[in-house]
């Protein structure tokens, strides 16, 4: 095994694939950055619509909920799936990695949606209350009241969950789309032994998980801090 | 633009992907068993062990938790029978979704040995107990409670995490739906049924784990 990788090693770390490993790892990287920057977004809206009160807005909050409990409970391979197989059902013609970010933002945003109501929770109550007593609306309310003190605490998990993330796109090779896991089978294919190049694939995952790793650990410390004084 | 469902051609199967989804269940918890012996020990050596050992545990689990479990398991599959180990690829997934599982509950666990009071530990060594008597008697029935949400949560994160056994050829839920699907061509229909499936598998699985860290630890759970 050892022999074999040291022989085909100067070969395998030829210029071209290089490259196409560096834009693999791109690929990766982008698909779960946009998907957690889109499902923050998101996903504040829907913890947000979770909290209104009117009557009017109740259709709204059942979705929500339902939503958010749904893609939690379905393996990212299925929802791949799914939505790779509605985009055909409905003849449109979109790229493989487009099916992949969508059905990537579709589980950030259940995931983070989550992570964030949690956080929204934490403040406690009687802050909610005493905003409401002062007349403000639920916007004001956020922005000068809860933000302030949730986003400490709905940082760090939603960046390990980036960092989960990463590593969860991994999945999306199967439908065809070219990232990191994809570059592996290609190379594998070429006739390179597997243990050379799942080897050298698990090590770029490494790479590029582990500063980030180290960075939410630092960040998770900081805010703590940052929080009991 | 316009897609029939028609689900009547796949209710047929759903007692086939009903059997898929039990084979789901077992190999979860056959790689969370198998991760929490491997995890008990590890934190057991990352909070008594010394300095080496401690290294070798902490290079373990960085590296399983920083690699994704798909590669890993790809790994395991297509290079190992290089060095003269042939497994077959439910061999290959367990062993590869025990190992994941064990770095992830090395770090569960070792929050909850760190959370157990000094006082505590000095106590009990003071009593005389041996390192297995203390982590039996002390350690454990203090953590229980604390570390019983996180660990049902982990569980069925693992539940879902079995979909990947599919892209091995293991015929348990995502892997029998892909065949019901190369069988019927009603892939929407197919993919949806596997959904609700695991949406239902996994709820029952969050109530059962729910009422008994109720009950069992007086865990702070949520039913649902």
């Amino acid at each position: 095994m050892l022999a074999r990788i040291v022989a085909e090693a100067p070969e395998f770390f030829s210029y071209y694939n290089v490259v196409f490993l560096l834009e693999a790892m791109l690929a990766t990287f982008a698909l779960s950055a946009i998907g957690c920057v889109f499902g923050f977004a998101a996903g504040f809206f829907l913890a947000v619509s979770r909290r209104t009160t009117s009557h009017f807005l109740l259709p709204l909050r059942t979705l929500t909920a339902a939503f958010i409990e749904m893609f939690r409970r379905i393996p990212f391979l299925v929802t791949l799936m799914m939505v790779f197989f509605v985009f055909q059902g409905l003849g449109l013609d979109i790229s493989m990695f487009s099916v992949a970010l969508i059905s990537v933002c579709l589980i950030a945003t259940a995931f983070i949606a989550e992570i964030i109501r949690a956080g929204l929770e934490s403040v406690h109550r009687t802050q909610w209350d005493t905003a409401a007593a002062m007349n403000m609306s639920l916007i004001q309310t956020l922005r000068y009241v809860i933000m302030p003190q949730a986003w400490k605490i709905i940082l760090p998990p939603v960046f390990s969950f980036f960092i989960l993330f990463i590593k969860d796109t991994a999945l999306a090779s199967q439908i065809g789309v070219v990232e990191l896991t994809y570059a592996g089978k290609v190379l594998n294919n070429k006739g390179f032994s597997a243990a050379l190049v799942f080897g050298a694939i698990l090590i770029l995952y490494f790479i590029i998980s582990y500063p980030l790793a180290r960075f939410g650990a630092r960040l998770e410390q900081k805010l703590a801090a940052a929080r009991n004084s | 633009m316009s897609y029939t469902l028609q689900f009547g051609q796949v209710t047929g199967y759903l007692p086939y992907l009903a059997g898929g989804a039990w084979i789901s269940l077992q190999i979860a918890f056959l790689a969370f068993c198998g991760g929490m012996v491997i995890g008990l020990f590890g934190a057991m050596a990352k909070t008594f062990g010394n300095r080496p050992l401690n290294r070798v545990v902490s290079g373990y689990v960085t590296f399983f938790m920083n690699t994704p479990q798909l590669v890993q398991i790809y790994f395991i599959y297509f290079a190992l029978p290089d060095a003269g180990i042939l497994l077959t690829s439910y061999e290959a997934v367990l062993i590869g979704m025990t190992l994941n599982a064990g770095a992830y509950l090395t770090e569960i666990q070792r929050a909850g040995f760190e959370s157990v009071h000094r006082n505590e530990m000095e106590a009990a060594e003071t009593l005389g107990m041996s390192l297995m008597q203390r982590v039996r008697y002390v350690v454990l029935p203090h953590i229980a409670r604390v570390l019983f949400p996180p660990l049902s949560n982990q569980y069925i994160l693992m539940t879902l995490g079995t979909s990947m056994a599919a892209i091995f050829g293991v015929e348990e839920l995502t892997g029998r739906a892909f065949n019901v699907n190369a069988e019927t061509f009603r892939s929407i229909e197919v993919f949806s049924l596997t959904a609700g499936l695991y949406i239902i598998v996994t709820l029952i699985a969050t109530l059962i784990l729910g009422l008994f860290g109720r009950y069992m630890f007086r865990a702070k759970m949520r039913l649902y």
